[in-house]
C-alpha cells in the first residue's frame, strides 16, 4: 500500500468529460434475430398443432378461425399464443412444419389486463405483422425431425424386368422405426384418407414396437392392410404436414410393414374377433372386390350372415385381375382375403348374377343386397382400325395374365393411355417380351404431356428402367392396317387435353404427326361399369343423377330401392381405398336399415 | 481407469461397471460397503474431491439409487458409486465426516426424498422447504402439477382442439 | 455496562462445551442475532445468512435458502428432452449458458449424438461470452460491497454490451436458449466479429480502469487484503473449485483438466494465485476477464466460417434415450458446474441433478469463512465467493 493507491483511483474523474451511455426514448430496435412477439402466415399455416405439442409451457392452443376453411390438408385451426405462459424460446418456430410461424423483433407491448396478452398471430392484426425482422427457423437443413425418408430397397431393373416378382422389398424393422419416428402425430392425414384410418395411431404403434396393436388399429377401418400397404393411392401422403418442407411420411409403406410383420396364423389371435353375436339377417354382396370384401368383413363384425357372389374363380376383383403381380403378389391378396373369408363369409365363385342366379332371387332371399361389381369393361378409342383382332383392351389382357390364359405377345407393341392401368400393361408386356424375345419393344403414348400424365410418377420412372418407351403428348388418329395386319399407330401432337372450362376437349396440332410401328396395339384409356345384370324393371326404378349415374346416399350408399346398396368403383374412385371406405359405410348403412 | 476398477474389484464387491467415458465410470456396491469404498477412494486412490451426491427414485423397484461422484484431480478421472437402498425405510450411513459439503447434500436428500442419514449435522433442519406438509417432493409419486393446482390459483387455459378430431367434426361428423 | 465490557472479553465468547459445540445464550446479552437477507442489498440473490454476533464480529453463520425454489429438476423430469433445456437454463440466471451446455451435452452423450465441429466452436464462444458478462459485473461488484458503486455501474454497462452481442447472435439477452440437443440454432450473423472486437477493446480499457479504481485503491486494499482467508487445506475438504481454488494456489480449471468442446485448441493459462483473501479472489477474476477477452478473440479467429451447426437428431417429439447415466461438467465463471443426468429409456429424463458451484461455496464454505469476520464484510465475503442461490435450490 502506498500513497499512489490514494491518488490513482481519482483517474475515474476522467469520465466526467465523456458522453453518457444511457439510451434515450424511443426504445431502440431489437436485433434482427430477436425473439419477440409471434407472427404467422395464416395462408401457409395448416393448423397441424405441432407448435402446441412442442410448447413446454402450454402457451399455445389451437383455435378455430372463421376466415380459414377446414379442408383436406388444413385443419382450419390456428395457434393462439398466451404471453402469460410463453417463454420466447422459439421452439414453436423451429418445429413448424410449414415455416409459417415466426417471431418479430418487437418487444414492447403492455396491457393492463393479462387476458389481453394473448392473440392468434396473423389473424388478430398486430403492428408487427409486417415486420420482416425477428427469429425465423435457422437456415439450411436445420430440422427437429428428419426431412427425408429412409431409402426403400427395391429390385434392380435387370433383376425384375423378366419376371413378375414383387419389386418393393418393404421396410426392415430399423427403417420402419426411423420412418415412424419422423411422424409429428398431427393427424391432418386422417381426414383425407377415404377410410379415415387411424394413421398417427398405427404409426405410433410402430414406434412402440407393437405391430399387433398397429394391426388392430388398421382393421378398425380397413380390412385390406396388406393390399393397401402396397398399392394404395395414398392420398394421405399428399397432405402430410411434413411434405411442406421435406418428404411426406411414407404412410403406405408403414402400413405394409405392420401387416407384413404379423403372420397369417396370428391374425385371429391378434384381432380377437371370434365371438360375434349372430343376428340371423342375411346380406348378399355382388362382387368380391375391395368394396365387397370390406362390406362383408364389417357386416360379419355386426353379426350378419354374408354371401358373396363372384363371377371369377378367386376373390379380389381388380386387385387380383387388374394389378400386376410385381406390384401386388397374389399371396398377399390371399392373406387379406382369406382372413375376411375366415370370419364366416360364404362366397360363391364362378357365379354370375343374371346368368347363374337371377337378380330377383337376391331380393327375395336376402334382407339387403350390396352391389360392388367395379369397372371391368375397357373403353375403346374408336379410331379407324381399333376393331382389328390385334387391338386389345388392357383390362382384358391383365385379367388373362392373372388367370394364366395365353395372350398375344407381339414383338412390337404400342399402348394407348397414360394412367396406372396403361403403365401396368406396358410393364407387363415388357416383361413378357423380355421372356419371349429377350428384348423389349413397347411404347406407351398418352394424350397428356408427361407432367400431366395421371399415372404415378414412380410407375413412369420404373417403366423406363425396364426399357419401355413412354412417349406422351400424342393423340391417336388411326391404327394402320395393311393386308389385314397391324402396322402401327398414327398420332398427332396433342396441345391440351382440357378446355378453359375444365371439360375434356383435347386440341391437336394436325401438322405435327408421328407414327409408332407396332404388330399389336393395346388400348387403356379407361374402364366402364357393366350393370347389365340388373334387369330393366329395376333399373327404371333407380334414381339417377343428371349424368345418368345411379344415385346413392353419400353416407350409407343406399340406392332409391331401400334394400339395394351400391358401392366400389361404380360409385366413386376408382381405387381400392375408396372401395374399402364405402364398403365399410355401406355395412353401417345396411345395419342402420336392418336394425332400426 | 480399468486398472483402478480391477484394484477395487479385488477389495470390494462391485458390480454393473459402466465405462461411460474414458474418464468416467459408474459402479454399484452394496450399501453396507459404500462408505468404506468411498473412504478407500479418498485415502488410498487420491479421489480427494467430492463432486456430488445424488438420488434417483426407482419407484417401480421400490428403491432409491444414491450416486456419489468422486473426482481424482491428479489423474483427472471420475468415479460414480451407486448404491441402492430400500424406499420404505430409506436410511443410509452418513459420510459427513469425509468432506464438509456432504452434510449439505444429505440434508437436502432428507428433505427432498425422505432419506435419513443418522448423525449427519443439521440433517433434520429444513433446507429449502420451510413448513412443508406433504410427502418429500422429489419422490416420483409426488405430483407437482396437481399440488400446484390445489395450492395456488391456476389461470384458466382456453380449450385447445386436436386437429384430427376437429377435422372429423367439420368434414365427416357422421362417419 | 455489560456491552462495553464485551469488547475486552471477546476472546471468551462463545464458550465451547466438551464436544466443541458453541454455547450461545442470546439471553446473556452478549450476542446478537441478525438476518442478512433475503432482501438486502449486500446479499447476492435471494438468500439470507443468519448471523450470530458478538459485538460486530460474527461467531456463527447459517445459510438459509429457499426463497426462490421452483423445483426445476422436478419439472424437467416431466418434460421432453428438447423442452428440458428451456427449463434448465433458469437454474442460474447470471450465467444460464453453462446450464444449456451441460444439459445438452448430457442428453447428447446418453443418446449417442455427435455434434458438428461448427456447433462446438459456437458453443465455446457462447460460454466464454457468458463468462465475460458475468465477470465484468461481479469483479467491480467486489468494490461495490465496500461502498464503491462506480465500478459496478461501469461493469453493468460492459455487461450490456455483451448482452447486445448475445441478442444479435442468439435472439435473447439474458436467457439465450441457443444451444439445443444436437448443436446450436444458427451461425454468427454478418459483422458480428467486428462488433464483438469493438466491445472487447472497450472491455479491455474498462479492465484497466477498474484496476486503477479498485485494485490500486487504498480503501479497497485496507478492507480486502487479509480478510476472510481460505486456507489451502480447505480446498479438497470443502470441495472448492474454480477461481476460489485458483486464488489459493490450486490450478483447477475444468477447461484444462477435462477439456471439452474445443478448449484443447485454444491457448490459455488460467491465473493461479497463492493466497486466497478477498483481494486476491477479486484479482484472480480480474485476470480472468483478460483471459476471457483473449479467448473470445482466439475463438473468433480460429473458428470456421461455415459448416453444419446441428446434427440430425431423432424427431424431438418422440426422442427417447436408452437407459443410462452420466455426469457432465463445465467451468463456469464461479467454478465447476456439472450436471448428473439419468435416463430410463423413455422420452423424458429420469433425473437431472445440477451440481452448482454455490452449493458448497455458499453453504459450508461461507458458514465457516464468516466466523471471525466483521459484520461490515459479510457482503464482501459472499461476493468474493460469487454465490448464486438459484443453483443451490434448483
Amino acid at each position: 500500500m502506498s500513497f499512489k493507491d490514494v491518488l490513482i483511483p481519482f483517474k475515474a474523474w476522467g469520465n466526467f468529460f465523456k458522453e453518457p451511455v444511457t439510451l434515450k426514448n424511443p426504445m431502440r430496435e431489437a436485433a434482427p434475430r430477436y425473439r419477440g412477439f409471434h407472427k404467422n402466415n395464416v395462408n401457409e399455416c395448416i393448423g397441424c398443432g405441432t407448435c402446441e405439442s412442442i410448447c413446454e409451457n402450454e402457451a399455445i392452443v389451437m383455435i378455430p378461425v372463421d376466415s380459414v376453411e377446414t379442408k383436406n390438408g388444413d385443419s382450419g385451426l390456428r395457434p393462439m399464443v398466451d404471453y402469460g405462459r410463453c417463454c420466447w424460446c422459439g421452439l414453436c418456430v423451429d418445429v413448424c412444419t410449414t415455416n409459417s410461424l415466426s417471431l418479430s423483433n418487437e418487444y414492447t407491448w403492455v396491457a393492463e389486463d393479462p387476458e389481453e396478452m394473448k392473440y392468434i398471430p396473423g389473424v388478430d392484426k398486430k403492428p408487427w405483422d409486417e415486420n420482416e425482422k425477428g427469429w425465423k427457423k435457422p437456415e439450411g437443413n436445420f430440422s427437429y425431425y428428419p426431412l427425408e425418408r429412409p431409402h426403400m430397397q427395391e429390385l434392380h431393373p435387370e433383376d425384375r424386368d423378366h419376371s413378375f416378382i414383387e419389386i418393393v422389398k418393404g421396410y426392415s424393422d430399423e427403417e420402419a422405426l426411423l420412418e415412424a419416428d419422423r411422424c409429428v402425430e398431427c393427424g391432418i392425414c386422417t381426414a383425407t384418407c377415404p377410410a379415415h384410418m387411424g394413421i398417427p395411431e398405427y404409426i405410433k404403434a410402430i414406434r412402440n414396437k407393437d405391430v399387433e396393436e398397429g394391426l388392430r388399429i388398421m382393421y378398425e377401418t380397413n380390412p385390406l392392410p396388406e393390399i393397401c400397404g402396397r398399392i394404395c393411392t395414398h392420398k394421405c401422403e399428399t397432405v402430410c404436414s411434413l411434405g411442406h418442407r421435406g418428404e411426406p411420411i411414407s404412410i403406405r409403406w408403414l402400413k405394409r410393414y405392420i401387416a407384413d410383420q404379423v403372420p397369417t396364423s396370428k391374425y385371429a389371435e391378434v384381432l380377437r374377433q371370434d365371438s360375434v353375436e349372430q343376428n340371423g339377417k342375411k346380406v348378399a354382396i355382388v362382387g368380391a372386390g375391395p368394396a365387397g370384401l370390406s362390406a362383408a368383413y364389417y357386416l360379419r363384425q355386426l353379426g350378419y350372415s354374408v354371401t358373396i357372389f363372384e363371377k371369377l374363380i378367386a376373390a379380389g376383383g381388380m386387385m387380383r385381375y387388374g394389378i400386376p403381380e410385381y406390384r401386388l403378389p397374389y399371396d398377399q391378396i390371399d392373406k387379406d382375403v382369406d382372413y375376411i373369408l375366415a370370419q364366416g363369409v360364404d362366397i360363391k365363385y364362378n357365379t354370375e348374377i343374371g346368368k347363374d342366379i337371377a337378380f330377383e332371387k337376391l331380393e327375395q332371399d336376402f334382407n339387403a343386397v350390396y352391389v360392388a361389381t367395379g369397372l371391368h369393361s375397357g373403353r375403346s378409342t374408336r379410331v379407324p382400325g381399333s376393331d382389328h383382332a390385334m387391338v386389345f383392351q388392357a383390362i382384358d389382357l391383365l385379367r388373362k395374365i392373372t388367370l394364366g390364359e395365353p395372350i398375344e405377345v407381339a414383338e412390337k407393341v404400342v399402348v394407348i393411355g397414360g394412367g396406372n392401368v396403361a403403365m401396368d400393361i406396358t410393364r407387363s408386356m415388357a416383361r413378357l417380351q423380355k421372356i419371349k424375345y429377350g428384348k423389349v419393344n413397347v411404347i406407351a403414348t398418352a394424350l397428356e404431356s408427361e407432367d400431366k400424365m395421371p399415372a404415378d410418377r414412380e410407375e413412369i420412372v420404373e417403366a423406363r428402367e425396364e426399357n419401355a418407351v413412354i412417349n406422351p403428348g400424342w393423340g391417336p388418329r388411326e391404327i394402320v392396317v395393311e393386308n389385314n395386319t397391324v402396322k402401327g399407330l398414327k398420332v398427332v401432337r396433342c396441345l391440351s387435353v382440357f378446355d378453359e372450362t375444365g371439360r375434356f376437349n383435347p386440341s391437336f396440332d394436325e401438322a405435327d404427326t408421328n407414327f409408332f410401328e407396332a404388330d399389336m396395339v393395346v388400348e387403356s384409356i379407361g374402364q366402364g361399369a357393366d350393370l347389365g345384370f340388373i334387369p330393366a324393371s329395376y333399373m327404371e326404378k333407380l334414381e339417377k343423377d343428371p349424368r345418368g349415374r345411379i344415385k346413392v346416399d353419400p353416407h350409407t350408399y343406399q340406392s332409391s330401392l331401400e334394400w339395394l346398396f351400391m358401392g366400389g368403383d361404380i360409385i366413386e374412385g376408382p381405387d381400392v381405398i375408396h372401395g374399402v371406405a364405402n364398403g365399410h359405410k355401406a355395412a353401417k348403412g345396411i345395419d342402420l336399415l336392418l336394425n332400426k | 481407469m480399468n486398472t483402478l476398477i480391477d484394484r477395487l474389484a479385488k477389495l470390494f464387491s462391485i458390480s454393473d461397471v459402466v465405462h461411460q467415458r474414458p474418464n468416467l465410470a459408474f459402479v454399484t456396491t452394496p450399501m453396507e460397503n459404500t462408505i468404506h469404498l468411498i473412504t478407500h477412494l479418498r485415502d488410498r486412490e487420491s479421489f480427494s474431491l467430492f463432486v456430488m451426491l445424488s438420488c434417483v427414485d426407482w419407484i417401480e423397484d421400490n428403491q432409491f439409487q444414491l450416486t456419489y461422484v468422486l473426482n481424482n484431480p491428479t489423474e483427472k478421472i471420475d468415479v460414480g458409486i451407486r448404491c441402492f437402498i430400500n424406499r420404505d425405510s430409506a436410511t443410509m450411513e452418513s459420510a459427513h465426516y469425509l468432506w464438509k459439503q456432504v452434510a449439505t447434500y444429505q440434508r437436502e436428500l432428507k428433505e427432498m426424498y425422505g432419506i435419513d442419514f443418522p448423525g449427519s449435522p443439521r440433517v433434520d433442519e429444513s433446507f429449502i422447504l420451510e413448513g412443508w406438509d406433504n410427502i418429500p417432493p422429489m419422490r416420483r409419486d409426488f405430483d407437482t402439477k396437481k399440488y400446484s393446482e390445489e395450492t395456488f390459483f391456476p389461470r384458466e387455459r382456453p380449450q385447445s382442439n386436436d386437429p384430427a378430431q376437429y377435422m372429423k367434426s367439420k368434414l365427416y361428423p357422421d362417419e | 455496562m455489560s456491552f462495553l465490557n464485551l469488547k475486552a472479553d471477546r476472546s471468551k465468547y462463545p464458550q465451547r462445551d466438551a464436544d466443541g459445540k458453541m454455547q450461545i445464550d442470546l439471553d446473556s446479552h452478549k450476542f446478537v442475532k441478525l438476518w442478512q437477507g433475503p432482501n438486502h442489498p449486500g446479499v447476492t440473490g435471494n438468500m439470507s445468512v443468519e448471523l450470530t454476533l458478538a459485538g460486530d464480529e460474527i461467531v456463527e453463520a447459517k445459510t438459509h435458502v429457499g426463497y426462490l425454489h421452483r423445483g426445476f429438476e422436478k419439472l424437467i423430469e416431466r418434460r421432453l428432452f428438447i423442452q428440458g433445456m428451456q427449463t434448465s437454463i433458469r437454474m442460474c440466471v447470471a450465467e444460464p449458458d453453462s446450464n444449456e451446455y451441460v444439459y445438452c451435452t448430457a442428453i447428447e452423450e446418453l443418446s449417442n449424438v455427435e455434434i458438428p465441429e461448427m456447433a462446438k466452436w459456437i458453443r465455446t464462444l457462447i460460454l466464454e461470452m457468458a463468462r465475460l458478462q458475468s465477470l465484468v459485473r461481479v469483479v467491480p461488484g467486489q468494490a461495490g460491497t465496500f461502498g464503491l458503486g462506480l465500478g459496478v455501474q461501469w461493469g453493468v454497462y460492459m455487461r450490456e454490451l455483451i448482452l447486445d452481442r448475445f441478442e444479435e447472435l442468439t435472439g435473447g439477452r439474458v436467457y439465450h436458449m441457443f444451444m439445443t440437443p444436437g448443436g446450436v440454432r444458427g451461425l454468427l450473423p454478418d459483422g458480428f466479429k467486428t462488433r464483438m472486437e469493438e466491445n472487447l477493446k472497450e472491455i479491455e480499457s474498462f479492465a484497466h480502469r477498474i484496476d486503477d479504481l479498485i485494485f490500486n485503491n487504498v480503501v479497497f486494499k485496507k478492507r480486502a487484503v487479509d480478510t476472510a482467508v481460505i486456507d489451502p487445506s480447505w480446498i479438497d475438504n470443502y470441495g472448492i473449485t474454480g477461481f476460489v481454488a485458483r486464488s489459493a494456489g490450486f490450478n483447477r480449471d475444468v477447461r484444462k483438466s477435462f477439456p471439452y468442446l474445443i478448449y484443447d485448441q485454444l491457448d490459455f493459462e488460467p491465473k493461479v494465485m497463492e493466497y486466497s483473501d478477498i483481494y486476491n479472489r477479486a484479482k484472480v477474476r480480474w485476470f480472468d476477464i483478460l483471459t476471457t477477452v483473449d479467448l473470445i478473440r482466439q475463438i473468433m479467429r480460429k473458428m470456421p466460417e461455415k459448416g453444419d451447426f446441428k446434427a440430425q437428431t431423432p424427431n424431438v417429439l418422440h426422442w427417447t434415450a436408452p437407459k443410462g447415466e452420466t455426469y457432465v461438467r463445465s467451468e463456469s465463471s464461479r467454478g465447476e458446474y456439472g450436471m448428473y443426468v439419468v435416463t430410463d429409456g423413455t422420452n423424458k429424463p429420469r433425473r437431472v441433478n445440477l451440481r452448482g458451484v454455490s452449493y458448497t461455496h455458499a453453504i459450508c464454505v461461507l458458514e465457516d469463512l464468516l466466523v471471525g469476520v466483521n459484520i461490515a464484510d459479510v457482503a464482501a465475503v459472499m461476493v468474493s465467493l460469487q454465490t448464486c442461490p438459484p443453483e443451490i435450490e434448483r
